[in-house]
């Protein structure tokens, strides 16, 4: 179940680069070559940020090359 | 399928062959997965493939662009083992295959070879017990266990540690005993100078076609257990050919760790990587 171990990855520089602003949505690109599931990235995902500063933030896949995964791009939640 | 988050793209469907009858059954294709994420995007659905650019975003909140590897830190700490063993002039591999192939005991074989020749150091990687690290000590070389508990792999930052407590003398081979996995490891730099894979005659020829990532990660194949091979019908050629399939530059050494059939030809190549 390495896949736990990456959606807290995810989550860190997630948290780290959004530098206490709310979060939207984190999104990942996945490379067919990647090794990666993700469903069970999916799952974990919700595991890892419940009850943290960024719980209830919607994770998206992205398709990439090759090996690809990267945390591609933040977005925030609309200024009020 | 949806191009925005690849889940009914094929390569992620579960499914269930009956080599028999040949019927394929869908366990789960990535349609009806019940993920929660919205597709219905509020920004016309374009992805800025390769656009690095940190940008606004329409009417929507703030959109920054990252491009951070995810195993970036695992990463780093490897780069930082990396020059820490070329500095130190030590050579460090790391072995992986699935549970039994007999990676302990081609350790133990070449410990018990090559300890007039070099110093061999080894780090073990398992969920529980102490075993291997046990009986890589009986046969004569310094060894850590890492047990890894719930984890399928090893991470930079345990060999890190492990390198430090070990301290190997310039010019050893330090060995890294993975976790018997052929899947996660694969993924998982740990500043090796390189992978080496063992399979086994047992485990039939078809092994580098069935995980091939891990058979793409590696530089060395060692085909374990030979003196087997006759009595579970192994066809060597087939399995070369299937290793080649996966990784045409793939060295491919055959050996049997408990008669010493091959030993010779694998140790010649350990030492070679010193010179």
């Amino acid at each position: 179940m390495h896949e736990l171990g990456l959606a807290r990855s995810i989550a860190g520089i997630a948290q780290e680069n959004a530098k206490g602003r709310p979060l939207k949505e984190v999104r990942v690109a996945i490379g067919p070559l990647a090794c990666v599931e993700r469903g069970a990235l999916e799952f974990c995902w919700g595991l890892v940020t419940e009850s943290t500063g960024i719980a209830g933030v919607g994770l998206r896949f992205l398709d990439a090359d090759g090996d690809t995964f990267v945390v591609r791009e933040l977005e925030f939640m609309e200024e009020a | 399928m949806c191009g925005t988050c690849g889940c009914a793209d094929p390569a992620n469907e579960v499914s269930m062959t009956n080599p028999e009858t040949g019927v394929k059954t869908l366990l789960k294709n990535g349609v009806d997965h019940g993920h929660g994420h919205k597709h219905d995007h509020d920004h016309d659905d374009h992805h800025h493939e390769g656009d690095d650019v940190p940008h606004m975003h329409g009417p929507g909140g703030e959109i920054i662009s990252l491009e951070a590897a995810v195993l970036g830190k695992n990463d780093k700490i490897a780069a930082q083992n990396r020059g820490w063993f070329q500095g130190r002039g030590v050579i460090a591999l790391n072995i992986v295959s699935s549970p039994g192939a007999g990676k302990t005991t081609l350790l133990e074989s070449t410990i018990r070879q090559m300890k007039d020749e070099v110093e061999i150091t080894v780090v073990e990687g398992d969920q529980m017990t102490a075993n291997d690290a046990e009986r890589i000590q009986q046969a004569g070389a310094r060894a850590l266990q890492i047990n890894t508990g719930a984890g399928c792999h090893l991470e930079a930052d345990m060999i890190a540690a492990a390198a430090r407590s070990l301290d190997p003398q310039p010019g050893s081979i330090m060995m890294i005993e993975n976790v018997g996995n052929l899947v996660c490891p694969a993924m998982f730099d740990l500043g090796e100078k390189m992978k080496i894979a063992v399979i086994s005659t047992t485990e039939g020829e078809d092994k580098p076609i069935k995980y091939p990532h891990m058979f793409r990660a590696v530089e060395w194949v060692v085909i374990n257990k030979m003196d087997l091979a006759p009595h579970v019908d192994f066809d060597e050629e087939t399995c070369r050919k299937n290793i080649l399939q996966v990784n045409p530059g793939a060295k491919i050494l055959c050996l049997s760790a408990r008669t010493g059939e091959g030993m010779d030809e694998w140790c010649a190549a350990l030492g070679a990587l010193q010179a």
